[in-house]
């Protein structure tokens, strides 16, 4: 279809206000926090469902290639437009629809950001537990997408475990209710399966999330190391004894320094790494609980251990694990995050090997991570001006993955495959693994027009 | 489409001619619904699986699933049936981290001894006293440390179930109100698909978003696209101490107002379960003070620190008084599990009682919950029927199971009015037991939504040739 008869389509669905085709405004839309960049041919802002119901469906009819973006703070090229086409921008449709205390639920339009979620229920002494770093900007309807971790998943688990249902538009503009208020509804667990579908099965235009009440007690620790070999004996060891705390973090020396040098919250600078700890629920017992982690701290050589005592020091400390991969920009320009996942007890074998890694490809290499549940982010730091580096990084990162996938790990524990992973995708996954979600994605995308190669790679070549 | 006997010497081959049986005494043992399949297979591993499935589909075999058959019988009566897959002889555990809180086992392992198995890395247990006597001698319970771990799920039959017909019925227990459901427990699978092919996901860390969530998609579709082979479990450790408080009411109204006051507070009981005085006797316990004909009783499961545990005991005695309580009961560690593993097993589902029964799932949300109790409740009881009443509180679920002797004509219209009833509060429901003839009036699977559309486009895509389980599920998939 030619582009002027879609953007005119568009315009009869949409507030023509809300069509955007000038060259500034689809520069804006060809990028996202990953490397790649592609340019749609026109992007559109719908107000609610039944709009993005009638522009699935001239999609489908006219073969139109489409996908949806909330903050495009997605890592793995999940929301570049590679075959042009249109873009579905949530901005707009970022409301909440109903709070129902009694039912444990909150019903969201997508793009509501996922901080000014959490905020709002937090006043009402509830809790939406998913907290990516990104939250500030990103989207439930992203998080949604890619099945969004953040510190808090060791013990509450990800998105998907947070999500009761959703109103979903389908390839050719059905819309259809999956799961709801109520678990266990009979049937297949379709909310399951859209939960981090990277966008490629339909467009998700509400969500029920699940509510949970504020715990009674929190209780946050940072843990300073003078090696990452004790920090990481550490993170195995507070598992093994039985604790689960609700999140364990681990910053590395590049990290805190890059943090230090924008945000100044009071790392130490020639630490090698510290964790952040923290316990929360009823209060009986947690003091004890922290005794223990002090102890096996100590076991393993902690240099110092700091508890915060208020709400201003627990902001701070907060402030620079969250504020991390930000902060990097004053060492390089561009970052390349690996998002592998490994077994707890394999990470200081994995985190010596990232160490080797660094040196073998001359690049510097930073680590924030969910040390809890084996979630690595080394930052790869470099300029993506550079083409000899960026080749580099890319082989250094491959390799990275190719480590935690060896240790029987996998390629991705939060951000996705996207565009970004589908090489390594054969790490972990055979040919009829790919074919069976090829055949899921044939069901519910026959024409291949939403979201197109992402996250799925091509079968292999008949040798 | 080959002779019969040559695709029983193909499927002989696959696994061996001792495991492939076709006598009529074994057929009989894996009906479904009355019908007799051709030949029942037991494959020892996923390749021996996967081979037999490729026969079948060639051939347009229709083939179903077995674990240990505790939960065969729900869904409607199959439309065809000519091979049973029994995983019986998958009994391996494949991986046993318990540093790293995972667990890879066959489909074939049996419920219990995955909680048998990991008690005896430490020195607590999470099953009753007795039976981990017969396991090992060496083990002793005790209350010193609680670096132990366990498996946090407590379906129903833990005693025969196997874990792959667990996570395929998606069952679960009083307990999700704590540790939540098997889709949160489940970090990956081993499946064979309907045409043999074998497909791995997840994997053994607890995050993983590479490709599709198939092992929580496959969880609760009841063999009707493929078959579990293995699954890599999530393990807790063990709480620190574990009690149970139980408390009697003379009636409903008190009952709900001190669960609902419990619910209220901000502590974390591991299950409130609501029992009415036939399901309470179904546990064959001793009566609790002032206990009557129209009582309910009302169980708490705690599983916390010491000090969170006792802090609980006493506020749910204090919150009990003001509600009226007749009766009070605390049960201390020693014999905490083993009431809950009697609670497991009010709700009878399988066909080796006599009597004809029917047992019903009801699922809404959770703010729902009196007035659909009640409702099933009245339903059944207006006709003359005495049910067992078991609702998972704060889950939003209840079970409801009722003996008909010859007035299985009543409950078709009992059972849809009371569709009708979780349906308008946004529920549903699943009768998970009937006598066979009573299915073709009842609502086997509830009512389906708007995305049933979405299920049938991946049943067509995915089992194309209808091998698995045709007919058997929602809709008729």
């Amino acid at each position: 279809m030619e582009k002027q008869e879609l953007t005119a389509r568009l315009k009869e669905i949409v507030d023509p206000e809300f069509v955007l085709t000038s060259e500034m405004d689809l520069k804006l839309y060809s990028y996202d926090a990953s490397m790649d960049r592609a340019t749609p041919d026109v992007v559109v802002l719908p107000s609610c469902t039944e709009e993005v119901s009638k522009i699935m469906a001239l999609c489908y009819k006219e073969k139109v290639p489409v996908l949806g973006r909330g903050s495009g703070t997605n890592l793995t090229g999940g929301t570049i437009p590679t075959k042009g086409g249109v873009v579905i921008h949530f901005a707009r449709m970022n409301k909440i629809l109903e709070v129902d205390l009694p039912n444990l639920t909150v019903t969201v339009e997508p793009g509501i950001f996922t901080l000014d979620l959490q905020n709002r229920m937090v006043a009402l002494g509830y809790a939406y537990q998913p907290d990516p770093a990104s939250q500030k900007v990103s989207t439930i309807g992203g998080n949604v997408s890619e099945n969004s971790g953040g510190p808090k998943c060791l013990k509450y688990g990800t998105t998907t475990n947070h999500v009761k249902g959703l109103e979903m538009v389908l390839d050719d503009g059905t819309v259809v209710e999956m799961g709801g208020k109520a678990q266990d509804a009979p049937g297949f667990d379709l909310t399951g399966l859209m939960v981090g579908s990277e966008g490629t099965l339909g467009m998700v235009t509400k969500v029920i999330l699940r509510l949970m009440r504020k715990p009674e007690a929190v209780k946050t620790m940072l843990a300073v190391f003078n090696s990452i070999q004790d920090g990481a004996n550490t993170v195995s060891a507070i598992i093994a004894e039985g604790i689960i705390p609700a999140s364990l973090e681990m910053m590395d020396n590049t990290m805190m320094r890059a943090v230090e040098a924008t945000l100044k919250v009071g790392y130490p600078l020639d630490a090698a790494c510290v964790l952040i700890i923290e316990l929360d629920g009823m209060p009986e017992g947690m003091d004890e609980k922290a005794e223990q982690i002090v102890s096996i701290c100590k076991a393993n050589k902690v240099r110092e251990i700091k508890v915060a005592k208020n709400q201003e020091e627990y902001d701070l400390l907060w402030a620079g694990r969250k504020g991390a991969f930000g902060s990097v920009g004053q060492i390089r320009p561009s970052y390349m995050c690996c998002d592998g996942t490994v077994p707890r007890t394999k990470l200081p074998e994995v985190l010596a090997r990232v160490m080797e890694i660094s040196e073998e490809y001359n690049l510097p290499i930073g680590n924030v991570f969910h040390a809890g549940d084996g979630n690595l982010h080394p930052l790869i730091l470099f300029d993506d001006r550079d083409k000899e580096e960026v080749a580099r990084v890319l082989k250094a990162s491959s390799a990275i993955l190719k480590a935690c996938a060896d240790v029987g790990g996998t390629i991705s524990g939060e951000h996705g495959v996207g565009l970004e992973k589908l090489k390594e995708t054969s790490f972990i996954f055979c040919e009829s693994d790919l074919e069976f979600e090829r055949n899921i994605k044939r069901a519910m995308d026959p024409s291949n027009i939403i979201n197109e190669g992402k996250m799925i790679p091509e079968p292999a070549c008949e040798a | 489409m080959a002779e019969f006997t040559e695709i029983i010497k193909a499927l002989a081959e696959c696994v061996g001619r001792d495991h492939l049986k076709t006598e009529e005494d074994v057929l009989s043992r894996y009906r479904v619904d009355g019908l007799l399949p051709k030949a029942v297979a037991f494959p020892s591993n996923t390749d021996q699986v996967s081979g037999l499935m490729k026969i079948a589909h060639n051939e347009g075999w229709a083939v179903a699933p077995w674990g240990a058959g505790t939960k065969i019988s729900t869904g409607n009566p199959p439309q065809r049936l000519d091979l049973v897959i029994c995983t019986r002889r998958m009994n391996h555990m494949r991986d046993v981290d318990v540093a790293n809180l995972t667990l890879t086992v066959e489909a074939g392992v049996r419920f219990r001894d995955i909680q048998a198995r990991l008690a005896t890395q430490e020195d607590r247990c999470y099953l009753p006293l007795e039976d981990l006597m017969t396991e090992s001698d060496e083990v002793v319970c005790s209350e010193r440390s609680h670096s132990g771990c366990f498996f946090p799920l407590d379906p129903p039959f833990s005693e025969n179930a196997t874990i792959g017909g667990v996570m395929a019925a998606n069952s679960s227990g009083p307990k999700r109100l704590y540790y939540n459901l098997p889709r949160d427990l489940v970090l990956g699978a081993k499946v064979v698909a309907a045409d043999g092919s074998v497909v791995g996901t997840g994997g053994k860390t607890v995050k993983n978003v590479s490709g599709y969530d198939i092992s929580k998609f496959m969880l609760g579709t009841c063999g009707s696209l493929g078959i579990l082979c293995e699954m890599t479990l999530r393990l807790l450790p063990l709480p620190e101490a574990m009690a149970t408080v139980v408390f009697s009411f003379s009636d409903f109204e008190s009952a709900s107002g001190f669960v609902d006051a419990v619910l209220n507070t901000t502590m974390l009981p591991a299950a409130v379960e609501v029992m009415n005085e036939a399901a309470f006797h179904a546990l064959e316990g001793e009566d609790l003070p002032g206990m009557s004909r129209g009582s309910f009783v009302v169980a708490a499961a705690l599983e916390h620190f010491k000090p969170a545990v006792e802090r609980m005991k006493e506020k749910f005695r204090e919150i009990a008084k003001i509600h009226g309580a007749t009766g009070e009961r605390v049960i201390g560690e020693d014999h905490h599990a083993l009431f809950w593993l009697k609670v497991g097993d009010i709700m009878p589902v399988g066909a080796e009682r006599d009597a004809e029964y029917v047992t019903i799932k009801l699922n809404y949300p959770i703010a729902a919950w009196k007035d659909l109790a009640e409702a099933a409740m009245e339903g059944f009881t207006k006709q003359g029927f005495n049910p067992r009443l078991l609702v998972h509180s704060g889950s939003g679920i209840c079970l409801i199971s009722t003996d008909i002797g010859s007035d299985g004509g009543k409950v078709s219209g009992i059972v849809k009015d009371l569709l009708a009833s979780c349906r308008r509060e946004g529920g549903n429901l699943v009768v998970q037991y009937a006598p066979t003839a009573l299915k073709k009036d009842l609502p086997i699977w509830g009512e389906s939504g708007s995305d049933f559309i979405v299920m049938k486009r991946l049943k067509e895509r995915l089992d194309p040739k209808g091998t698995m389980c045709p007919g058997r599920y929602v809709g008729g998939l």
